[in-house]
């Protein structure tokens, strides 16, 4: 695994919310290929973590980096896929067909790349405004206008396809949504993140709602798109069994983010428990499982 | 000529006089009329172009947990209508676009930046620019002729030329829009996480949705009535989403109980003597009770998919 300029760079972060503080001191580091699961109790900041790198909140203090440059930016536009909680996301007075949930993904406004990051205009916060804003409207508005007389309509519907394919629902793309089972309907929101093309998909608990043999069908699509598709994946999961197929972890603790670095996955795990004491886990959780299992 | 007489002039062409070749095929004794008047066949049209905006916008709304923003911009439309005709307009609907519009966006604003939580701010607005329409109208309004109900409860004969041509831009206005941004809006509606990492100008687009709603609730105000809006943009939605499958499904469905409330309550109230506006809402209504109750007796009924994968975890 080539290991050059990481892809999400979060340095010695600080979040807070409402006024106190969630995150503090966090640092992370996210190469291509990895598949990261962050773990960690209720509370601990997880998804405030997530939340900050995908740009929905701002740090108070640190940095956080996505491909170089700050999250929202044009320059991580696109590149990353937000992949929601399927269970508790999606309104349940939705009807749509899995085909339906996925074009969504699909639709790609044009990034002008011809305005990379690192132009002039950023440091001009109006010309920066014109453009993201103003610039980001009006090509919204073409794309939408050219695709509504079938123009990059197609091509689309290839992406849609093929997304659909890869998590494996083509016998149910004409399916409610809604009338999934738990594991069926998570994957069809990654195909939906599949769909934008994008290179990372940070996943919110995928696995709530899902039971124990599509849980696992669902790690192996995980692991699939991780090797076989290059994608780089960021994974939040109470699921120990999850955690132990992760390349990398990192554990959530009163607001401090624990990063093993190491490759192998077992030791990981072991490392992982051992950083999580006073954590509300079970002593070995997986071994609880298992046993629950049988 | 605005946009709406040209559509009814379309309607009525000497070669193709598709109003009056369809009022010959129309039931009832009153109801032909409508076809055939110039007066009802404003009503006719402006009537079912609303049905079919209503529906469209009706599904997103519902899914974007809104359903009562219509009542609420429908009474602040109310108290711009009373201060037009206060202030002496010929085209009161002008005032409520403007107080209807201001407030949407208020709305909008308030709520995307978590200020006011909910619809604490469309409870707000519908009181407050409802009670500032009727002190301005209790006031200044001494000894006003205009039959102001009619805005209350819907009244076709209050369609003349320009609101007919206001009503048929709005609509084609908002068709135009939908037609632009309706994928845009359908992935805000279902996550709009998602919809912004992907780089969707979802701020945009949830001020355009308000702004075009706002313009919609006008444009029925005369039609159905401020009291009934939510009549013609919820329920057949509602009732859609109960048999549809899939989002365009439900789309057909919507469109097909909001066309037939809408011919059946005008029908109803030609050949009763009753208000059109409370009619169509009637009908609106039975029809939404009765998919509910067939889609009751249906789901005793296994009504979820047999799940393979579940059923090899059981066995």
């Amino acid at each position: 695994m080539s290991k050059g300029e990481p892809i999400i760079s979060v340095k010695d972060l600080k979040v807070q919310r409402g006024g106190a503080v969630v995150l503090e001191g966090v640092n992370l580091d996210i190469h291509e290929g990895d598949f990261v699961g962050l773990s960690g109790p209720n509370g601990s900041g997880k998804s405030t973590l997530l939340m900050t790198i995908i740009g929905e909140l701002e740090p108070a203090g640190g940095s956080v980096k996505v491909y170089g440059a700050p999250p929202g930016s044009k320059a991580s536009q696109g590149r990353i896929a937000w992949v929601s909680q399927a269970a508790a996301q999606l309104p349940t007075n939705l009807r749509i067909s899995v085909r339906e949930l996925v074009a969504l993904g699909a639709m790609k406004p044009k990034r002008h790349e011809w305005l990379d990051e690192k132009d002039p205009m950023s440091r001009f916060p109006v010309l920066d405004f014109i453009d993201t804003v103003l610039l980001g409207s009006l090509s919204f508005f073409v794309f939408g206008a050219l695709n509504l007389v079938g123009i990059g309509r197609k091509e689309e519907q290839a992406r849609v396809e093929k997304a659909i394919k890869l998590v494996g629902l083509e016998d149910v793309a004409e399916r409610d949504v809604n009338r999934l089972s738990g594991g069926q309907k998570q994957r069809a929101v990654v195909a939906r993140g599949l769909a934008t093309e994008a290179d990372v998909l940070i996943l919110d608990e995928p696995l709530a709602g899902v039971d124990r043999a599509s849980r696992d069908e669902f790690l192996r699509l995980l692991d699939r798109l991780c090797r076989e598709e290059g994608k780089t994946l960021l994974m939040v999961t109470h699921d120990q069994t999850a955690i132990h197929q992760c390349t990398h972890c990192a554990i959530c603790i009163d607001g401090n983010v624990q990063f093993d670095d190491d490759h192998t996955s077992a030791p990981a795990v072991l490392q992982v428990e051992s950083l999580s004491i006073g954590a509300t886990y079970p002593a070995s959780p997986w071994d609880e499982d298992a046993k629950e299992e049988a | 000529m605005g946009l709406g007489t040209g559509l009814h002039h379309l309607l009525n062409h000497p070669r193709f006089p598709v109003l009056e070749t369809l009022g010959m095929l129309m039931p009832g004794e009153v109801f032909p009329a409508f076809f055939e008047m110039e007066m009802l066949q404003r009503a006719l049209i402006a009537s079912v172009l609303v049905t079919v905006v209503a529906g469209l916008f009706g599904s997103y709304l519902m899914l974007r947990n809104l359903s009562l923003i219509g009542d609420g911009l429908a009474h602040v439309s109310f108290g711009g209508v009373a201060v037009g005709v206060t202030l002496g307009s010929v085209a009161p609907l002008w005032y409520a676009l403007l107080f209807s519009s201001v407030a949407s966006i208020v709305i909008y604003e308030l709520q995307s930046r978590d200020i006011v939580a909910g619809d604490t701010s469309i409870a707000i607005f519908l009181t407050g620019m409802l009670a500032f329409g009727l002190v301005v109208l209790r006031l200044f309004g001494q000894g006003i002729t205009t039959d102001i109900e009619g805005y209350l409860f819907g009244s076709l004969v209050l369609i003349d030329t320009n609101s007919l041509d206001l009503i048929v831009t709005i609509c084609l206005v908002a068709l135009i829009g939908l037609a632009i941004f309706h994928r845009g809006l359908l992935a805000i509606t279902v996550d709009s996480v998602a919809a912004r990492v992907q780089g969707l100008p979802v701020h945009l687009i949830g001020l355009w949705f308000s702004l075009t709603v706002a313009w919609v609730v006008v444009s029925m105000v005369q039609v159905i009535g401020a009291l009934l809006v939510t009549a013609l943009l919820v329920t057949p939605a509602a009732a859609g989403q109960l048999v549809g499958k899939s989002f365009r499904g439900c789309m057909m469905w919507t469109q097909a109980f909001g066309l037939t409330s809408t011919l059946l309550g005008l029908f109803l109230s030609a050949e009763l003597n009753t208000g059109s506006g409370s009619m169509i809402a009637l009908v609106a209504a039975m029809l939404f009770a009765i998919v509910g109750l067939l889609k009751l007796l249906s789901s005793q009924l296994p009504t979820y998919d047999a799940d393979p994968e579940s059923n090899e975890a059981q066995g």
